[in-house]
């Protein structure tokens, strides 16, 4: 059988025209998915059932076993963190938020390890964005600044941008200019129209000499900012503000490096500025499929995005100090629930030791580098293979996010519901 | 009146202190208060040991002295407006978080946000203070508006971000972006740092040492003569409004 119109669950991109080919339950083919998501659809090797460390061993467990022993914990737990979220439905991440109110924990999301900086900006200066099909059908300039999609989001260009065709262009292909700006010659600048070579921790101070000049003050711009000629900065500028309708996207090239959340924020400036000129965008090239649900999801029901601490029982929120990674560097938590992440695998060295010291459970339908931290794992189904959903897109379109197997696998949205409606009878008491 | 607060060994002794009670005002009515261990609430006498000795009519006569193991002791001071805390060692996050008079000594270093929001008093640190020291909170336009802290250590980065009034001074160095996108107020450093005042709109900064990747949208008007020494100064930042003054002893750019 072909499913026709499958969302991709692998990035923000959230590509909704993939056809899966199903036989007995299983997925065989994949078309229209970049190998990234074809890679996901067919990803083999779940674990069959819950486990819980049995000495240097494992021990099969029951979902039940499983369960409580997650419940203990997290009441025990006099600062528990309950970290991922980004890789599963917004149903999911809601029960998600729900829980960690009633334990008191600290709950936070990927988001503080990518595009958090972006949030931290977008809270001081807003967020003048767009939807993508907006940008397929009119950007005739396309800024992509510290990121590589053609690695980390394949179908953008084909899908939006370079390669998309757009209603107000009459041929896009050459209508559209794509200038790209990188620390390194990337796949996606070898088919840009101008590539644009920052020196590493530059990116601030060249988003700060095109606001200059863009305000018409280019007298103080020196020859070269941050291994950038003047007359490239000059020329960058003018095209942006000759364009009809300009896109600026960037990723974790300005996030997360030297001066983060203000690279962001000077680039915010920077279209705000254009703005005055013609039709200019930016928004965050998302990473995790639904990183930008579980955004929305904390913000609606907390008043904040990700890093939010209920220890005190309301929401407090401060990035630095209510993040994942700060909680388990400074060995504040006791306990932790990881739910559709591998901070093993992406985490500084003193975050994983403090992770060997507690209490571990990880929901996740496979062994990953984190299993080796953990007490108890929980597999679950896939959200878009054997799971349906909600999640955002990177542009904050909610998207229905498909099941087209059955696997028998519960989701994460059961196992959290049963996960707390024990701990509320437990409260309650 | 001096209150005495000696931390008590803890059995998990990561897990942070919230404990903005301790507020000289609040002890004007016993020491019969609360502070927050994660989840849990507790009573003051479960963390620290406590003394009392003589008497006070108000906020103004109660000095806090805390010893031991402070330095996860969050949000003392907090909402401050007179008396004295002195901190023999390190204190944690959010020392002093708007308060409006009064003065806090660190004996040690001070983590993040140590002054956060000021309105008023004095905060001196006789060690280093780390990042966003006397910054505003996120997502905020004003950070400090008035008193004094002093760091005689060197801090962290994004120091005195949206400065709107008062005076910072460093008497160390300072991290990257310090006074970043000020508007009112006075920053004085008297080591070096990276990337001074990126988006000012306004106040004044000195950096007595060099102000290393100097970004270029500041506008070279000239040299000063300050306590002995030779200035280079700036208005900037012209990325945006550029109605700051910045001088600094020596600078590089990032070209
Ligand atoms: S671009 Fe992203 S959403 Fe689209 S198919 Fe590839 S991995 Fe999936």
């Amino acid at each position: 059988m072909i499913v026709k119109d499958v969302v991709c669950p692998f990035c923000g991109c959230l590509c909704d025209d993939v056809e899966v080919t199903v036989e007995d339950d299983r997925v065989v083919a994949v078309d229209n998915a970049c190998t990234l998501g074809t890679s996901k659809f067919l990803g083999d090797h779940r674990l069959p059932g819950p486990i819980r460390r049995d000495g240097n061993g494992w021990k099969d467990i029951s979902y039940d076993e499983a369960i409580r022993y997650a419940v203990d914990m997290l009441l025990d737990a006099e600062r528990p963190l309950l970290y991922g979220w980004s890789s599963t439905h917004g149903e999911a991440q809601c029960v998600g938020v729900h829980m960690a109110e009633l334990v008191r924990g600290v709950i936070d999301n990927t988001t503080s390890v990518c595009h958090g900086p972006s949030i931290l900006a977008i809270q001081e200066v807003g967020h003048p964005g767009c939807t993508l099909g907006v940008v397929k059908n009119r950007a005739d300039l396309i800024i992509y600044w510290g990121c590589n999609p053609i690695d980390a989001h394949p179908r953008h260009l084909s899908r939006y941008t370079r390669y998309a065709d757009g209603f107000f262009l009459e041929n896009a292909f050459r209508d559209r200019t794509v200038i790209v700006v990188d620390v390194r010659k990337t796949e996606t600048a070898n088919i840009a129209d101008e590539f644009v070579q920052i020196r590493p921790g530059g990116d601030y101070a060249v988003l700060s000499a095109l606001r200059a000049i863009v305000r018409g003050k280019t007298d103080t711009i020196p020859r070269s900012v941050s291994g950038v000629p003047r007359e490239q900065l000059l020329r960058i500028a003018r095209r942006c503000k000759e364009a009809k309708f300009g896109a600026f996207y960037f990723g974790q090239g300005i996030t997360m490096t030297r001066g983060k959340y203000k690279n962001v924020r000077n680039a915010i400036e920077l279209v705000d500025e254009l703005n005055r000129h013609t039709k200019f965008t930016i928004s965050a090239m998302r990473g995790h499929y639904n990183v930008y649900g579980s955004n929305e999801v904390n913000t609606w029901m907390t008043g904040y995005p990700f890093g939010i601490d209920f220890a005190r029982g309301i929401a407090f929120y401060n990035p630095g100090e209510t993040t994942a990674i700060d909680v388990l560097a400074r060995r504040e938590c006791d306990a932790c629930l990881i739910v559709a992440s591998d901070p093993a695998a992406h985490f500084p060295r003193p975050c994983v030791e403090h992770l060997a010291e507690i209490p571990v459970v990880q929901i996740d339908p496979y062994a990953n580098a984190t299993t080796a931290f953990c007490n108890v794992q929980i597999p679950v189904a896939v959200t878009g293979i054997d799971a349906a959903g909600t999640a955002y897109r990177m542009d904050g379109v909610p998207l229905r996010i498909r099941k087209v197997i059955e696997s028998g696998y519960p989701s994460d949205e059961e196992i959290l519901s049963r996960m707390y409606a024990m701990i509320q009878e437990v409260r309650s008491e | 009146m001096r209150v005495t607060l000696t931390v008590r060994p803890r059995e998990k002794p990561f897990l942070p202190i919230e404990a903005e009670t301790i507020v000289p005002r609040n002890f004007l009515d016993g020491t019969d208060t609360t502070v927050w261990r994660g989840n849990r609430e507790l009573p003051l006498d479960a963390v620290f040991s406590v003394s009392v000795e003589g008497n006070a009519e108000t906020a103004a006569e109660v000095e806090v002295v805390m010893r031991g193991d402070t330095a996860l002791i969050k949000r003392v001071g907090e909402y401050m407006d007179a008396g004295r805390i002195v901190v023999e060692g390190d204190i944690g996050m959010h020392c002093g978080n708007f308060m409006s008079g009064g003065t806090i000594e660190i004996g040690g270093n001070a983590d993040g946000w140590l002054g956060r929001e000021m309105r008023g008093g004095s905060i001196i640190c006789r060690g280093d203070a780390a990042d966003y020291c006397a910054s505003g909170y996120r997502g905020d336009k004003k950070g400090m508006t008035g008193g004094v802290v002093e760091v005689f250590g060197s801090v962290g980065d994004f120091a005195a971000e949206h400065l709107a009034g008062g005076t910072v001074i460093v008497h160390g160095s300072a991290g990257d972006m310090a006074g970043a996108e000020m508007h009112g107020g006075t920053l004085i450093i008297y080591g070096d740092c990276t990337r001074p005042c990126a988006n000012m709109t306004g106040g004044t900064a000195f950096v007595h040492g060099t102000a290393y990747d100097m970004l270029p949208t500041f506008r070279r008007v000239g040299t000063i003569r300050r306590e002995g020494r030779t200035f280079i100064q700036f208005t900037g930042d012209i990325a945006n409004r550029g109605k700051g003054n910045l001088f600094v002893g020596d600078c590089r750019y990032m070209d």
